[in-house]
């Protein structure tokens, strides 16, 4: 095998550390050398999160690389951060049910599409579209499934509440493997974060929520005393959703804006007239 | 209809604290109270090292972000060169109760006129989930991992350690974001006791920390509240003109 | 054979228990926290080994020397702003002769500066303290390395009775990858250093009343180093048969140069690379080679850290010296052949 270099990059609290992690394991345990260096910072989320691999038949002696052979993005806000590491002959993966084939450099020509949002939305739980895309690589590169499966259930094992968990994160990654990436029709990158305020008002309230500054930590939902708020189908700027509000329930009592840690709603009594 | 503080700097956000966290409470119940006070523009801010570091960027005025511990010397030496000015020295609870506590103690000692706000979350976040002087006894966390041994201490009280120095005169509170509009009204108290007072004031800020309890929101707030009831909240020392009133 | 597929942070943990040490005093600090953590697993399993998470490091500095006064292998590992703190109990184990490991994982400073990779703690680990600089300090390329000089440093420091220092950075520290975690050293033991005989006490202090009682002190550990310091210097070699340059680097910036030496040769470049494996005592090996070579570059993550030794220990010859420097920025094998191509 010639030496592969690869970059797994995404959001910070996408789980791309893990699958890094289980791939770089299961790699070793077929035989391969294996380099694996994570970027790591202060330790917080929201950040851009991104794992170098290196995978070869002979010594590795250093973890890092100039360009990388297979990069694989799976939030938007990766692709700056790895854009340097691209070049004409890259083989470029990424989530094309978040991400549009717009966004991407225009001088990287191997490109493939995973819609794996979409499909761990529709088939699985949203949290295990990493896992199809785990399944996407791991055929691609050739490391052996039963490896990788073992490794996910090392990692994994303890966020499986029911076996009905471990069943779904089976299933999902099984189905990355058969999944054949888009390279020509992409799906429509559907799942996108909103950017506009939105405005909401009736019932004698009128309120604010800004989806490129809420995080989706649910703060707000929990704090509401009368139950309006709830998560809603807009995404937010970590791709995670944001809340939606009734404002026939409301009453305007501004915990929300009191409490939420982003500065991202309020909600207010209309000034009587 | 505004969502934030007038004060925060719209440029920086979404700011860098993770999802839920705490600091984004306080830091916003801050602004709130410096708004309110109509300060910010003889506004100073100092932020320690931890995750109060992220704030770097966080207001619309001055931020120095110093080294670990450092935070509370380095802005007594700027007010005393600049004694009109309203200067905070913010941090998190390794900051003001381990590596700094010693300067802490003697600024209250002295009665240096700044304010200190401490960020009280039960463990070092940024290094990703450490034993901190707060976390309670039993409690796991990496460097504890089968809960916290009575020979590490039992959680630490900081407020009531400094209020046993501090000048007569300084202003002493624990909060929390469980109730945030007390949160802003101590701190409004601690930076009125600066300014009128010309004294020490600290308040700190019990808060949460969902990435390193691995917490949702609900789950957050419920061992927030069995912290609350560990560290009570409330006035310990109330400045002498407070006391007066 | 073991391998093992770990973290440098890992391996030094591994490291650390082959060599048979009992306490470690620490605070936490990316890059080097999972050493205290793995650390402190371990003294789960064997409940005789002990640990301290002190209020800051120079509290974790002045534990360690505590335990080591009582005959104990202590240690701590510590980074970037952690190892500024960590000089005062280093100055004071420094004179005192006390074997201090200290395992540091170089972040780019100061103050928080990036928890990620800097060569900048190499002045700090070798000369930061109020002394002439009388510690040892192993520089680590890859994960194998934090594994066999953390236990090298152990058997070094209770030999020779210096501070003894084993440096890696952030990608190290974090970087996984396979290693031999074989034992082949036997560590060394350790023995109390205060006796407790009344009739023949210990007396240990850094405080002299006359400069020539102090200059008779210090006299007598520069001998003890001159003498020792053969006996400690280690370096590796590649490719340097026949080579007409030489790169010099440490650490993990050598490993790169490994590879841009191959890349090189395929230029048909004839260059080889020395690695200091002690970047403190130098290796006089190098004025040997120095003589024979056309061109020295220097290749580090700092602003001439490495080079200024280099530059002090090749002083008279008259080999031409290029320093090739990025100040807490990697470098990769391609990058470095680049650099030598153009210069």
């Amino acid at each position: 095998m010639q030496r592969i270099r690869i970059i797994f990059s995404g959001e910070g609290g996408q789980g791309i550390q893990t699958i890094s992690k289980v791939f770089v394991t299961a790699a070793s345990k077929q035989g391969f050398e294996v380099s694996y260096l994570p970027s790591f910072g202060v330790e917080q989320r929201g950040t851009p999160s991104v794992a170098f691999i290196t995978i070869d038949n002979k010594e590795i002696r250093h973890p890092k690389f100039d360009k990388a052979d297979i990069v694989v993005i799976l939030g938007k806000r990766a692709i700056k951060t790895v854009e340097n590491y691209l070049d004409p002959n890259t083989e470029l993966y990424f989530d094309s049910s978040t991400i549009s084939k717009g966004d991407l450099p225009i001088f990287v020509s191997k490109i493939h599409g995973v819609p794996a949002t979409k499909y761990a939305k529709e088939k699985f739980a949203l949290r295990s579209f990493n896992l199809i895309v785990l399944g996407v690589i791991a055929k691609a590169i050739g490391i052996k499934e039963e490896l990788i499966w073992e490794e996910i259930f090392n990692f994994l094992s303890k966020k499986f509440k029911k076996k009905e968990d471990e069943n779904l994160a089976h299933e999902a990654f099984l189905f990355g493997l058969e999944i054949v990436p888009e390279t020509e029709d992409f799906t429509r990158a559907i799942f996108k974060a909103k950017h506009q305020a939105i405005l909401v008002k009736g019932h004698g309230k009128h309120g604010t929520i800004l989806p490129d500054k809420c995080k989706g930590c649910g703060i707000c939902i929990h704090k509401c005393p009368v139950g309006a708020l709830s998560l809603g189908e807009d995404l937010g700027v970590f791709s995670t959703p944001i809340p939606q509000v009734d404002l026939e329930k409301c009453i305007g009592c501004q915990n929300c804006k009191n409490f939420c840690p982003d500065g991202a709603i309020t909600m207010e009594m209309d000034a009587s007239a | 209809m505004e969502t934030m503080p007038k004060v925060w700097r719209s440029k920086s956000k979404p700011h860098l604290f993770c999802p839920g966290c705490g600091h984004g409470v306080a830091l916003k119940q801050l602004g709130f109270a410096i708004d309110e006070l109509k300060i910010s523009d003889k506004t100073t801010i100092g932020i320690d090292i931890g995750c109060s570091l992220l704030a770097w960027n966080f207001f619309d005025f001055d931020t120095v972000q110093t080294h670990h511990g450092r935070v509370t010397p380095t802005m007594v030496g700027y007010k005393m060169m600049k004694p009109k000015r309203t200067v905070l020295a913010y941090m998190g609870d390794g900051g003001a109760y381990a590596i700094g506590l010693q300067s802490l103690i003697h600024a209250a000692f002295r009665n240096d006129p700044i304010t200190a706000i401490v960020v009280h979350n039960d463990l070092y976040a940024m290094t990703g989930g450490q034993m901190a002087p707060t976390t309670m006894p039993g409690e796991v966390t990496s460097t504890t991992p089968t809960g916290k041994p009575e020979n590490f201490g039992p959680g630490f009280f900081g407020p009531e350690l400094i209020a046993n120095v501090a000048n007569p005169k300084a202003y002493i509170a624990r909060a929390s974001i469980s109730k945030p509009l007390l949160v802003k009204q101590y701190l409004k108290n601690a930076l009125l006791n600066q300014q009128k007072n010309n004294s020490f004031s600290m308040v700190e800020i019990m808060s949460i920390c969902p990435t390193n309890w691995k917490m949702n929101a609900k789950q957050c707030f419920e061992k927030l509240s069995q912290m609350d009831k560990y560290y009570p909240g409330g006035e310990i020392k109330k400045g002498n003109e407070n006391a007066e009133n | 054979m073991a391998i093992e597929f770990l973290s440098g942070n890992e391996a030094a943990v591994k490291g650390i228990l082959a060599a048979g040490a009992d306490v470690m005093y620490g605070y936490p600090i990316t890059p080097s926290t999972e050493i205290l953590e793995g650390w402190i697993r371990n003294t789960l399993v064997d409940k005789s080994k002990k640990y301290l998470q002190t209020e800051d490091e120079t509290a974790a500095g002045f534990a360690t020397i505590g335990a080591i006064l009582a005959g104990a292998k202590a240690f701590t590992a510590t980074a970037g702003p952690g190892h500024v703190l960590m000089q005062d109990p280093l100055s004071m184990a420094e004179n005192l002769r006390l074997p201090f490991v200290c395992i540091a994982m170089q972040r780019g400073g100061p103050s928080t500066g990036t928890v990620n990779y800097s060569q900048q703690e190499v002045n700090l680990a070798a000369f930061g303290g109020n002394g002439d600089g009388m510690r040892i300090v192993y520089s680590a390329s890859n994960v194998q390395d934090m594994y066999d000089l953390t236990i090298k440093a152990f058997n070094t420091a209770w030999k020779y009775r210096f501070p003894t220092f084993v440096i890696g950075d952030g990608h190290i520290a974090k970087s996984k990858m396979k290693a031999n975690i074989s034992n082949p050293i036997q560590p060394i033991l350790a023995k109390p250093l205060l006796k407790e005989d009344t009739n023949n006490p210990t007396f240990f202090r850094n405080c002299y009343s006359s400069e020539l009682v102090f200059g008779d002190v210090l006299m007598k550990n520069i001998e003890d180093w001159n003498e020792a310091r053969p006996k400690i210097e280690e370096y590796e070699e590649y490719k340097i048969k026949g080579a007409k340059e030489i790169i010099v680097a440490h650490g993990s910036v050598a490993q790169a140069s490994m590879d841009a030496c191959d890349i090189l040769q395929n230029k048909r470049k004839r260059i080889g690379v020395f690695r200091p494996i002690t970047v403190h005592p130098f290796p006089q090996h190098l004025k040997k080679l120095a003589k024979r070579t056309k061109k020295i570059y220097v290749i580090e993550s700092s602003l001439n850290q490495l080079s200024r030794i280099v530059k002090y220990e090749l002083s008279g010859c008259k080999t031409q010296i290029v320093e090739i420097a990025k100040p807490a920025v990697s470098f990769t094998g391609a990058e470095i052949a680049r650099k030598i191509l153009v210069s």
